[in-house]
């Protein structure tokens, strides 16, 4: 049985919200992450959060973003898995293609994420990712025979429905309350995660 | 009083605690089922014991122990230890019956009978000791009672909504070793617990 596992980035992979970490460089990272919190707990719809932390983090300069972006430490049992399992791994992530398409390309495996661009300066969200319709598209390719999708925050509940099996994961902080109730499994330790993933 | 077995402090330590600590050295991974109360176990776990997977059973009041213990097999394809989460050991004993489940391919966990809602087995074995079990039943009363634990395959538990004695039944006769154990079902196997936690943190 062929499977395809699928990661949120912020909380999961990175080992700190990366938002709030862009959010520094204005100074305003405890407001960011007090916003990113409420998003995750599924207090303010994602899209509009999104759209928010976008207008406020697109002062920052897109260069500054990846230095920062690539200071973010990731979580090395996880880094090692999707290193191993690279063409069977995807990260589904509500994040900006602009701010983290440096860091993805660099993990490797496969990616979809929201869009956006510059527009007379100003950072502009295209498209912000539906996570139930990136796991479709993986199950329409034919690709994989079940999915595995693993996430943090209520914004990672669409995947979780879609999947065949879903892993609320805490190892960064305690997910979600609801996506822990929307998830079959909850594990706290990515060694221990990596360990079950390669088990199922 | 509200809590899940699993979580009453038996001698100064939760139950659950226990257990993982007493198997933790014994076993590769160690899966808890969670359903009444969920919320509890998983906060406890995430304080106290990160590397457990915890498996959830949304629909604990309409299914039984078999269920939860086959959602508790995601991810394990050879022998597994399964275990009802309200079980005093002591370690000595568990770590002898996990030694020899390492040889057969089921091993039924039997005990003195002594709890209030025994599922009593009939038995066999030399001096005094267990090495089969031939049935399970609930009356009459017998020496050994089913100690809620096993060694064996998943598929085992496929049997859906009947008790997990009642899915090993058809592959009885089979080899049974004794646990020395308690099982908190009730006030009194709790008060029978707890006093013989004592005699098993001092090594007795």
């Amino acid at each position: 049985m062929s499977t395809a596992y699928c990661f949120d980035l912020d909380g999961t992979i990175s080992t700190l919200e990366i938002l709030p970490c862009i959010a520094a460089e204005l100074g305003v990272s405890d407001e960011i992450s007090s916003l990113t919190r409420l998003t995750m707990d599924g207090h303010i719809p994602f899209p509009e959060s999104l759209r928010l932390r976008a207008l406020i983090l697109g002062q920052v300069a897109i260069e500054r973003v990846h230095q920062t972006i690539d200071m973010v430490p990731l979580d090395p049992h996880l880094v090692s898995f999707l290193s191993e399992y690279t063409k069977d791994c995807f990260i589904i992530t509500g994040n900006l293609d602009l701010w983290i398409a440096p860091l993805l390309d660099r993990l490797g495996c496969n990616w979809v994420s929201s869009q956006a661009i510059h527009v007379e300066g100003r950072l502009r969200v295209e498209h912000v990712l539906d996570k139930s319709q990136a796991i479709r598209q993986i199950r329409s390719a034919g690709t994989h025979s079940r999915i595995v999708a693993v996430g943090d925050g209520a914004n990672d509940i669409p995947m979780f429905q879609e999947a065949d099996l879903a892993v609320a994961y805490g190892g960064v902080h305690p997910p979600a309350p609801s996506a822990a109730a929307a998830a079959s499994i909850i594990v706290h330790d990515s060694k221990t995660l990596c360990t079950l993933l390669k088990a199922l | 009083m509200g809590l899940p077995k699993c979580m009453l402090d038996i001698g100064g330590t939760v139950l659950l605690s226990r257990l993982i600590r007493d198997l933790q050295p014994l076993v590769g991974r160690i899966h808890v089922v969670v359903g009444y109360r969920e919320e509890l176990i998983v906060e406890h776990c995430a304080r106290h014991h990160r590397d457990v997977v915890l498996v959830r059973n949304p629909d604990f009041r309409d299914t039984n122990t078999s269920h939860s213990l086959m959602l508790g097999s995601v991810g394990f394809h050879r022998k597994v230890l399964y275990m009802d989460g309200d079980l005093v050991v002591r370690p000595k004993s568990l770590a002898a019956f996990i030694e020899r489940g390492k040889s057969t391919d089921l091993l039924v966990g039997v005990t003195k009978a002594k709890s209030t809602e025994a599922v009593f087995v009939e038995a066999s074995g030399d001096a005094g000791t267990i090495s089969r079990v031939t049935r399970f039943q609930r009356h009459p009363a017998a020496p050994w009672e089913w100690g809620n634990l096993f060694i064996g395959r998943p598929g085992l538990l496929t049997c859906g909504s009947r008790y997990v004695y009642e899915c090993i039944e058809p592959y009885l006769p089979a080899a049974a070793q004794e646990v020395d154990l308690f099982e908190v079902d009730t006030a009194e196997d709790l008060a029978l617990a707890t006093e013989g936690t004592k005699a098993f943190d001092r090594g007795s």
